[in-house]
């Protein structure tokens, strides 16, 4: 294990051990701030909705390529994930919060069967074909990747697999 | 996660997501927002609070509906919380 990766581990148990460190880290980084919001009004019936899921925690399928830990300033490309699953063919890729307790259950960070058992029951219509996740650790130049184009990306494929909703959980 | 939230609505899909930080939040501005008391790699709680996870995302759908104005954040740290390893407030959710 580099030190990178080894000092990136222990700082995230930190901040997850102390969630205070979380504020102090947000007063001194800067973020892209906006002045205004996109809207898209909600008019369905949930129980006619088709919902997906899309999180930025770093899930994958172990088939698939995990997200890049050597770059400093993060990956700003996502994983598809058929959105049925099973959660044991699920892993997680982010040296930058401590997944320990995400690892035993997915849903601690991806609510995949939480979603399914909504849809069992009749509360939402459906799920989507696929959810996607991203890797939430994005700086420096990956920014205008994610906003220009991997972002922009995932929202046509939701657009065009029909879903009338998203449920978006961080890391 | 709310640059990636706002490209979705701006496809004109409703999305809501979890906020663990308000401040960032209120700086990225995503279209619909929920606020919880948990710690960072936890947005749905604790691993394997059945009840717990099923009321959040509950609660996400909820809002969804009910949000009316951009930029909202809805919060519910006094509602979803976890203080040591144990979900507190919850039982009044759970009906326990």
């Amino acid at each position: 294990m580099s030190i990178k990766v080894l000092k990136d581990r222990i700082v995230a148990k930190l901040f997850t051990r102390f969630p205070g460190l979380l504020e102090l880290w947000a007063k001194s980084r800067e973020f892209v701030i906006n002045v205004e919001t996109p809207w898209a009004l909600f008019s369905k019936d949930l129980s006619e909705s088709r919902v997906a899921l899309v999180t930025t925690a770093g899930v994958h399928l172990r088939t698939q390529p995990p997200y890049d830990m050597v770059d400093k300033e993060g990956d700003p490309t996502f994983r598809e994930i058929p959105s049925h699953t099973p959660p044991t063919d699920l892993m997680i890729t982010h040296n930058y919060y401590d997944h320990k307790d995400a690892d035993q259950d997915i849903n601690v960070v991806f609510p995949m069967e939480r979603l399914r058992e909504l849809e069992i029951e009749g509360t939402i219509a459906g799920i989507a074909p696929k959810h996607f996740s991203f890797m939430g650790h994005i700086l420096g130049h990956h920014i205008e990747t994610l906003i220009n184009r991997t972002g922009p990306e995932v929202a046509k494929m939701l657009e065009a697999d029909g879903v009338d909703a998203v449920f978006m959980t961080p890391a | 996660m709310g640059l990636i939230q706002r490209a979705i609505e701006a496809e004109d899909i409703p999305t809501i997501s979890i906020s663990l930080n308000r401040m960032i939040t209120e700086k990225v501005k995503p279209p619909r927002a929920l606020l919880v008391a948990f710690p960072l790699g936890h947005p749905m709680g604790n691993p394997f609070d059945k009840d717990l996870q099923r009321g959040i995302l509950l609660a996400g759908l909820k809002y969804l509906e009910a949000i009316k104005e951009a930029g909202t954040i809805v919060d519910l740290t006094m509602k979803y919380r976890i203080k040591g390893r144990k979900c507190t407030l919850c039982e009044v959710e759970a009906g326990r």
